[in-house]
């Protein structure tokens, strides 16, 4: 996936400037920065949620397999680059089941054997299988934070997506549930290309590959995880990941 | 608009106390080497038991310093400059503790010799080793309080000079011996001195290295002596 000059705007408010990036497949890119810097917004624009906020608009090109995904179908689109917010949201009326499916039914599958290998194959690679097998037809909304948020991610990779986002996706979680969301990108990575935005730096340094660390919407430096924090290049970054912000 | 530097207050305390400690942990360890030499040129068994009990004191620091090291690390996650701070400190312990033991067996050389005895001619080259290592260590201290990186990348040429003298005392010892003017016994001690100080040169050459990486981030490649004349030229 490659940022190219990509701006975005709430109103008259620039959240993003000139942003290019390119994000390598296969990999845990991490994008940090102090609250405000755009990050959220960076990853909203890559999978085409940003415009979808009144008077939001987007700016450059952001380009999956050659293609600039503003001259696609958005829908399409956010079928390629699925997303697991902040926040846990399951479909509170929906079983585990059910929240896992709603993606593929939306597509308009139907075949009840498909989406029981599908359901299967998702909660297997978000690491909730064993925790859910015997209670599937219970509300998702049951389930613990940590289980809420694996049950996004597995409702997320059930459309089988090439690029999956994350926002925050441990801050509202405990250490326990937060090691369980960390292996599972280390294992998501192998088949699918991962861009996590956090505030938590040792997170970052943790689980992503790459590192972007952006600041009042622009990308300041953008380098291999391990350069980034044992040598940056830009004195901006050190004195952010060094805590010397004040 | 760049943002106003500061820092955390427990972690810069940390650190503050970790840059002391390590000036003082450095000006024991050239104390020890000034003393044990001084100790071996006047054949004085006392300044001798000195280096003893500052090779206690460099052990028991280096020990604090590790500890402080450790707890910066563990409770702050430092990364980038803090971090290499802490690690380039941790080895450079090792390296300044290892200077101390060696100025330990510089005094314990002296031991060997009678009190008030006489050396065969009065030391030379043995004191000048020891001025060049103790500024050598001094140089890559310096270096490492002020963040300097530039200070010490002329080690290695000082270094240089300190092998010369090495050679130069096993050359003339080496005679001695041969010619029966020294027993192999004596010889062997001032050998083992001038080893133990172009050993002790290499350690601060360490220190200057670290100094490099802490600074800049870059580890400075190895150089042997014969390659680096050839770039100095005839």
């Amino acid at each position: 996936m490659r940022l190219e000059n990509l701006s975005a705007w709430y109103g008259s408010k620039r959240a993003l400037q000139d942003v290019t990036l390119d994000v390598e497949e296969h990999a845990v890119t991490a994008i940090i920065g102090p609250s405000g810097c755009g990050k959220s917004t960076l990853i909203r624009c890559m999978n085409r949620m940003h415009e979808t906020v009144p008077k939001a608009r987007v700016e450059g090109k952001v380009h999956l397999d050659g293609e600039d995904i503003y001259a696609l179908d958005p829908v399409s689109v956010r079928r390629r680059v699925g997303m697991v917010f902040q926040r846990a949201n399951p479909f509170p009326t929906m079983s585990i089941y059910d929240n896992v499916a709603a993606g593929l039914r939306l597509n308009g599958m139907r075949d009840r054997r498909r989406l029981d290998e599908t359901v299967l194959r998702s909660l297997k690679q978000a690491a909730l299988w064993d925790e859910v097998k015997d209670s599937m037809d219970v509300s998702g909304v049951g389930l613990s934070g940590g289980q809420q948020q694996r049950l996004c991610i597995a409702r997320a990779l059930a459309v089988e997506p090439e690029v999956l986002l994350m926002d925050e996706p441990c801050s509202a979680l405990d250490p326990i549930a937060t090691a369980k969301i960390e292996d599972l990108i280390f294992d998501l990575k192998k088949q699918y290309t991962v861009v996590i935005v956090t505030h938590n730096m040792q997170q970052a340094a943790r689980v992503a590959d790459y590192t972007a660390f952006m600041y009042l919407g622009r990308l300041i430096e953008f380098n291999r995880t391990r350069d980034l924090f044992e040598k940056p290049r830009e004195e901006l970054t050190e004195n952010y990941i060094t805590g010397r912000f004040g | 608009m760049t943002p106003r530097a500061t820092q955390r207050k427990a972690f810069g305390e940390g650190l503050r106390k970790l840059n002391e400690n390590m000036v003082t942990l450095a000006e024991l360890s050239e104390l020890s080497i000034r003393k044990a030499v001084d100790s071996l040129a006047r054949v004085d068994h006392g300044t001798a038991n000195e280096v003893f009990v500052l090779d206690q004191e460099i052990y028991a620091l280096q020990l604090e310093v590790e500890k402080t090291c450790v707890d910066l690390i563990a409770l702050h996650a430092p990364v980038a400059r803090d971090l290499r701070t802490i690690t380039t400190s941790l080895k450079i312990t090792t390296d300044l503790d290892r200077i101390g033991r060696y100025a330990k067996d510089i005094a314990e050389t002296t031991l060997l010799f009678d009190p008030g005895r006489r050396h065969f001619k009065k030391l030379v080259s043995i004191p000048h080793m020891a001025d060049l290592t103790i500024t050598m260590v001094d140089t890559a201290i310096e270096g490492f309080v002020k963040r300097d990186a530039e200070s010490v990348r002329h080690l290695q040429e000082t270094d240089d000079s300190v092998d010369a003298l090495q050679d130069e005392v096993f050359r003339e010892i080496v005679t001695y011996m041969m010619d029966g003017s020294m027993t192999v016994e004596v010889g062997a001690r001032y050998i083992l001195v001038a080893r133990y100080l172009e050993r002790i040169a290499d350690h601060a050459v360490n220190i200057g290295e670290r100094v490099v990486y802490m600074v800049t981030g870059e580890r400075l490649p190895r150089v042997r002596a014969a390659d680096r004349a050839k770039g100095r030229g005839p």
